[in-house]
Parts: C-alpha cells; sequence; structure tokens
C-alpha cells in the first residue's frame, strides 16, 4: 500500500468540482483554465508585503519570521461584466478617532466609464475600468498585449477573460476582420502570434467560461450529439421504404402476371370472357 | 508561510513564456488603488501549517496609500498625426497618462514608444508644418472662438458700434484685447434698435498680427433707467441668436463645427 493510500483511509474524501455531475465530464483543457483562474495565488494589489525570511525587532533586537496574511477580498458579481484590473472591495473595519468605537467600512475601487481598443478585433468597446486598468493598458502597450499577457487570475471578472478568448480564436483564424487589408493583417498577426504558443487550439475553445457556463457548453454540446429522433418520423421513413418495396414487387408482379396468366385468366370465374 | 509563498511565486515562473515580462507585474502592483496595512497582525501559524483564523480585530485597516491621489505619470508616446499644440507626425511627446489615453491613443492620434514603433517613426516626411507667433497663440484662438461675446449698448443715445465698443465688452469679460486687434464688419451697426436685439455678428481679432480668427458677438440693450430696461431673460446664453448679416452663415457653420 502506498503511503497516500495508508494516509486517506478510513476517511471520506468530499467529491470535488470535477468528481461529479457534469464536471466530471468536462475535459481536460477546462480543468487547466480553472487552474488557472481560480486556484491560482493573484498578483498583490491591496497590499504591501513584507520580503525576506526573517526581521528584527528595532527595539529589542529579537527575530521573529516573516508571515504575509493576504488581505480577504470580497468578489463583487457586477465586477464580471467590468474590468477592474485586479482590484476588489476590501471590507474591515476603520478606527476615525481613538475615543470611538471601531466603524465598518467598505473600500471600493474608484469605476469609470471609458472605452478600450481591442487591435486584433479592431473595436472599440464601452467598459466600466478603474485607473489600475489604464495603468496597466499602458504598462503592456495596448489592451490585446496587457489581455493576452495576464494570467486569468489577475484579470478575474469573466468580461476580459471572454475578450481574451476571442482575441485568441480570431489570432488562430489569422485576423478575419482586416481582410481588406493584407499587409494590415499581416503585421498585426506577426505582432500577436507569440501568444498563441501557450495554448492548443482545444484550450483556446474552453477558455474563459465559468463553471456553470462550462458546464452549460458541455451539455448542449451532448445533447446537439445525441438528438432524439421521434418515433413518428422513423415509422413514417419505415413505411415509405415498405410501400416502396411493395409497389416494385407488385409492378414486377404485374408484368410477370401480365406475360404467363394465360391460364389464370381461363380459371377466374368473374372474367367476361368465360 | 513557505507553502503559501511557493503557491504565489511556482504559477508564475511556470506560465513564463505567456508573462512575458514577471518584472512589471511587480512594479504594477505599488502604484495601484487602496493599499492597506492591518493595525494588528493575526499570530503566526506553524511552519507549514494552515494558517491561523483571523479575528476582528486582524479586519482593522489603515489606509497606506491611495494611489488615485497621486499625481499623474507622463507617459511617451510617438504622433502619427499632427496634434494642435503637441507636435507633428513621429514627434516623442509625454503626456500625462489618462489624458494621453483619452485624447490621443484612442482616437489614434499617437502609439505607445515601443522600439518596434520608434523603428517604424523614424524617419516619417513631416507635411503641414504650423507654427504660431506664441506658445499661447492657440490656447487663446481656442478659447475666444468658442465664447458667445455680449456687447451692451445703450437703449436710449444712438451709437454705431467701434472696436472700442468690443474691446469694453471683451474687458468685462476679463479679456484684454487692444483696439488694433480688432476689425468690425463693414457694414456699420447703427442703434438703439430693438429689431437687432439678441442678433449675433461676427469681428476678427489678430493675435500678434499674424493670427486671425472669428469671435462671435451679440448685441444686447440696456438703459440707466430701470423702467426702461428690457426683461431678463433667463439663460439667453444658451437660446441660438439669428445673424444680423445673413451673409455670415458659412462661419457659423465652420464655428459649430469646430465646437
Amino acid at each position: 500500500m502506498s503511503s497516500k493510500a495508508i494516509k486517506t483511509l478510513g476517511k471520506f474524501i468530499k467529491p470535488g468540482l470535477f468528481d461529479k455531475g457534469t464536471g466530471a465530464l468536462l475535459p481536460e483543457a477546462y480543468k487547466k483554465f480553472y487552474k488557472e483562474w481560480r486556484l491560482t495565488e493573484p498578483t498583490v494589489v491591496h497590499y504591501i508585503p513584507e520580503e525576506g525570511r526573517f526581521k528584527r525587532d528595532p527595539v529589542t533586537g529579537e527575530v521573529q519570521r516573516i508571515q504575509n496574511h493576504p488581505i480577504p477580498l470580497l468578489f463583487i458579481k457586477e465586477s464580471n461584466e467590468q474590468i477592474w484590473g485586479g482590484e476588489q472591495v476590501i471590507q474591515g473595519f476603520q478606527i476615525r478617532d481613538w475615543r470611538r468605537r471601531r466603524v465598518p467600512h467598505f473600500w471600493w475601487p474608484h469605476l469609470k466609464r471609458s472605452v478600450v481598443y481591442s487591435e486584433v478585433l479592431n473595436q472599440h468597446i464601452s467598459v466600466v475600468v478603474t485607473n489600475r486598468t489604464i495603468n496597466l493598458i499602458h504598462a503592456n502597450y495596448g489592451f490585446d498585449h496587457y489581455v493576452l499577457k495576464t494570467p486569468a487570475c489577475d484579470l478575474k471578472s469573466l468580461l476580459p477573460l471572454t475578450l481574451k478568448r476571442k482575441i485568441l480564436q480570431e489570432l488562430q483564424k489569422g485576423c478575419p476582420t482586416y481582410e481588406d487589408q493584407p499587409e494590415k493583417q499581416k503585421e498585426i498577426h506577426n505582432k500577436y502570434k507569440q501568444y498563441l504558443t501557450a495554448y492548443t487550439s482545444e484550450e483556446i475553445e474552453w477558455y474563459g467560461y465559468s463553471f456553470t457556463q462550462a458546464c452549460k457548453k458541455l451539455e448542449a454540446s451532448i445533447e446537439a450529439k445525441n438528438q432524439p429522433v421521434p418515433l413518428k418520423s422513423v415509422y413514417r421513413s419505415e413505411l415509405i421504404e415498405k410501400l416502396k418495396e411493395a409497389k416494385i414487387s407488385a409492378s414486377s408482379e404485374e408484368v410477370a402476371v401480365g406475360n404467363t396468366s394465360t391460364w389464370l385468366k381461363k380459371i377466374n370465374p368473374f372474367s367476361k370472357e368465360t | 508561510m513557505w507553502k503559501s509563498l511557493i503557491r504565489t511565486i511556482t504559477p508564475l515562473s511556470k506560465t513564463t513564456n505567456c508573462l512575458l515580462s514577471a518584472e512589471t507585474s511587480i512594479q504594477q502592483q505599488l502604484r495601484t488603488t487602496f493599499i492597506l496595512k492591518r493595525r494588528i497582525n493575526p499570530p503566526l501559524s506553524k511552519k507549514g501549517g494552515p494558517p491561523k483564523k483571523l479575528r476582528t480585530r486582524n479586519y482593522l485597516y489603515e489606509l497606506v496609500k491611495d494611489t488615485n491621489c497621486d499625481k499623474q505619470a507622463n507617459i511617451d508616446l510617438i504622433l502619427t498625426s499632427y496634434v494642435d499644440g503637441l507636435g507633428n507626425v513621429g514627434d516623442r511627446v509625454s503626456v500625462k497618462s489618462y489624458q494621453a489615453y483619452d485624447q490621443l491613443l484612442l482616437p489614434g492620434l499617437a502609439v505607445y514608444a515601443t522600439p518596434e514603433n520608434l523603428e517604424k517613426y523614424k524617419d516619417v516626411e513631416v507635411k503641414d508644418m504650423k507654427v504660431y507667433s506664441s506658445s499661447t497663440a492657440l490656447g487663446v484662438m481656442q478659447v475666444l472662438s468658442k465664447i458667445t461675446l455680449s456687447v451692451v449698448m445703450n437703449k436710449d443715445s444712438p451709437w454705431t458700434i467701434q472696436p472700442w465698443h468690443i474691446s469694453a465688452s471683451f474687458r468685462k469679460c476679463c479679456y484684454m484685447v487692444p483696439e488694433y486687434a480688432i476689425s468690425i464688419p463693414e457694414k456699420p451697426i447703427k442703434g438703439p434698435n430693438l429689431d437687432i436685439e439678441g442678433k449675433e455678428f461676427y469681428i476678427t481679432v489678430t493675435i500678434n498680427k499674424t493670427e486671425q480668427f472669428k469671435v462671435r458677438c451679440r448685441i444686447h440693450h440696456w438703459s440707466t433707467n430701470i423702467r426702461e430696461r428690457l426683461p431678463y431673460e433667463e439663460g439667453f446664453w444658451k437660446v441660438p441668436g439669428e445673424l444680423l448679416f445673413p451673409e455670415d452663415e458659412e462661419i457659423a457653420k465652420a464655428q459649430s463645427q469646430n465646437k
């Protein structure tokens, strides 16, 4: 028995997202994206982490370990339709005056409506952004570079992830939006094609879906594959086939009868000739 | 603790090919939004063990920095077309970042000064160079061609509009425009005449005897006697006025497009 098996002996392991239901059927490509999105630690935004392993107390000279406890963040559902650039809402307390009790406070990012321009899609998109998003776009020299370079855990919300998938799909097709200008098409494709190397085509297809969206997509594809055929159409086609066969055989019989039925006609009691 | 640190570092190192520059992300984190600090840190957890449960006092935060209040950083751009007051095609300019994003990058008047773009716009032919007589000339032109100047004239005694009337009207709005810089329309405008009340005409202002531009003026009648005064019209500047001379229509059209 392996050591892992001994450790888990007699323990009930709770089934995870990908162990039950439709989740178990999801392809490996989606699991890879999910890992990049949800199970990776994002870049630190709201606090300054201490560096090094140990620190010395300035007064007593006592040596202490350094441990960074990340500040818990709230994910806002509405941010899925916006691009916050890794910022989130912080819930906590403030002490505004030493004579007062602590006061609950929410630190919200400053949101503003602006426009982002995607060069690959050749589209201006009106979105709600933060100043950090614009700074990041500047630092990466453009929205496409920013979206393509940044891992899913930092993009966080579904809108930039969806845009990333669309941009990757567009790059895969070779930028069909610039079909009228072949030179520019080539230039833009060369500029961004380096990002395609990190993904296979299946990974691109499954990139940027939430878990429920991915399940729905899979279910829809399964349903499309196993479309039930109504029995009435089956029976109808069978009947038509049968009729066709019968007709052919009947006509052939008739022909046969017409040729060789001289003695049968004689037997027929209702025929006028007899 | 190390486990959590390794968790943060490993995904970044694994995805290096898709994260082309790892060091930029570390610089970026510091110029963001609210940066907070805990007042009371949670106790140290055991090496390799799970982190200690946070208590209410661990949710007490102090603001270290709000980067939205910081001074905007300048970014380097290369102009792809002529921009008033900035430069011509191929010029490398340094502009405030949000202003640059809204006014230059999104309309497509400039591109980022990346090494590739620097190479691309190294030798671009410069056409239609515009040189102004002073650095503030363009700003003055832009401001004055947008305003509607109220020329307030007497309702009782006769007058004909002279440049000094216009100069005085400018002075009322805190613009010092000398008389020799103003040229009024050739047709004399005489009054008092209540038919021309609220009608508009255009004058020409010359800056430093070089740049010429049109300023819209509107005539108002005013009397020293309170009884004689015309009733005050609420928001009269929002109501578009009629033209005094119908031949000014082209100028009016051109100005409304520039707005």
